[in-house]
């Protein structure tokens, strides 16, 4: 696998990590609406996964991530350094919430998740649009503007990073919300 | 748990709860077996588009500009011998002192040792200075490359690359890997430790172009990446001796050294 490849592998995930998230917002509004609905199942069992399955994507962030710096040799900039910071804690966080399935654990990934997602946001349409300002955006070692990978026309790393937060948050959501079910039933 | 079975339950309630947990435990897996066939394909997807890769980097062998991809070799400095005055250093913005002067010559060695000249004179040409571990010339090189093997290579403006800047330590190391890699077909200078190349044109950040005309005087200089447009607007300004519009702009930069 050569860093096209792997580029095209890890844009893939994060378009299904973006429907994923959406999907899950498309069930949170449905189950609202028809609490007793068949829907309502999937959303419960949903939430026994959610911890697990926001590990995972955390874990190939965070390993993608560092695939791009290490192996690709692809300079982080500052901006990508702050996502790092919210991505990486919850690589190891989720794991350990994962497997004491710590539900209430949801809250505190929400909040290194809306972080990171509010950084990637910004960071994606800088890639983006970069600003036509004639000189780096950033540092001039490590621009943030630098599109390292562009997949597809609009996939550059911070928008893996952007639908790995929102998948994150979504199952962070779920899992919140499944916990209350759990503890009032 | 709450939903296990308990005795207020009737049998009939304990049927149902039964089923509703067996089918809850089958739709976790198949949950985590969609996740599992979701990445599968993706990754099956992304080596049968990735195929055409790069990530043999051949070296010496014909590429499709009409060129020759950079030799082989692992030579990551080379021996560089500048005669002449030595170009003023570029500022960018306002006029440039260098245009209308003579360029030094430059007598050098690329990735297997063997020589590459820049003479001062004699077809008008372009001469680019890249360093491995600048963004900005990762992101040209391919993008001049893909012009390159879409045009061919210009017959009436010689081209020449010169690495410099080269540091064992910072990323994209060596600079051979990284060229072969792209299928960069411009003949390359390796600048020596003290970046002699660099200083006879004047470099002052990455990437960085110097334009010559025929009798071997500066047409123009600009430093930072290229588009496309702006790339073919400097081979005009070659070919012409006289500056395009687009050119003397000065894009994103890497400071050198």
């Amino acid at each position: 696998m050569n860093v096209d490849a792997m580029s095209t592998f890890f844009a893939l995930l994060s378009l299904v990590a973006l429907a994923g998230a959406a999907a899950t917002g498309v069930l949170a509004v449905v189950r609202r609406r028809d609490p007793d609905g068949p829907l309502a199942g999937w959303w419960h069992d949903l939430g026994r996964v959610s911890l697990l399955l926001a590990w995972l994507v955390a874990l190939t962030a965070t390993l993608g991530s560092l695939y791009y710096s290490e192996s690709a040799n692809f300079v982080p900039c500052q901006l990508c350094w702050y996502q790092r910071i919210c991505m990486y804690p919850l690589a190891l966080l989720l794991g350990l919430a994962a497997w004491r399935r710590d539900r209430a654990f949801a809250v505190y990934g929400i909040a290194l998740a809306a972080v990171g997602a509010a950084l990637s946001i910004y960071h994606s349409w800088l890639q983006a649009f970069p600003p036509d300002s004639g000189s780096s955006f950033c540092t001039a070692d490590a621009p943030c503007t630098t599109r390292h990978v562009w997949e597809f026309g609009f996939v550059s790393i911070p928008f893996m990073a952007l639908s790995g937060f929102l998948f994150i948050l979504a199952m962070m959501g779920v899992a919140r919300s499944t916990v209350r079910h759990e503890e009032t039933t | 748990m709450s939903n296990r079975p308990t005795a207020k339950q009737s049998p009939s309630q304990r049927v149902q709860q039964a089923q509703r947990q067996s089918q809850g435990s089958n739709r976790v897996w198949w949950i985590l077996g969609a996740v599992l066939i979701v990445v599968a394909v993706a990754f099956v997807a992304a080596i049968a588009a990735g195929g055409g890769g790069n990530s043999d980097a051949e070296g010496g062998v014909a590429s499709p500009s009409g060129g020759t991809v950079v030799p082989n070799g692992d030579a990551s400095f080379g021996n560089v011998e500048a005669r002449g005055t030595a170009l003023a250093q570029f500022a960018g913005g306002g006029t440039d002192a260098a245009v209308g002067t003579p360029v030094p010559s430059l007598n050098g060695t690329t990735f297997d040792q063997s020589r590459v000249d820049i003479p001062a004179s004699g077809k008008p040409k372009i001469v680019m200075f890249v360093a491995h571990w600048c963004p900005h010339c990762q992101a040209e090189v391919p993008r001049i490359q893909e012009w390159l093997d879409a045009n061919g290579m210009p017959g009436d403006v010689d081209l020449y690359t010169v690495s410099s800047g080269t540091s064992e330590s910072q990323p994209n190391y060596p600079p051979g890997d990284w060229l072969r890699g792209e299928g960069w077909s411009v003949p390359t200078m390796l600048d020596d430790k003290e970046g002699r190349a660099a200083l006879a044109y004047g470099l002052s950040s990455y990437p960085y172009f110097v334009v010559v005309d025929a009798d071997g005087n500066v047409v123009t200089r600009t430093s930072g990446e290229l588009s496309t447009e702006a790339w073919e607007a400097l081979l005009e300004s070659a070919r012409s001796g006289q500056t395009g519009g687009t050119t003397g702009t000065t894009g994103a930069a890497s400071e050198a050294g």
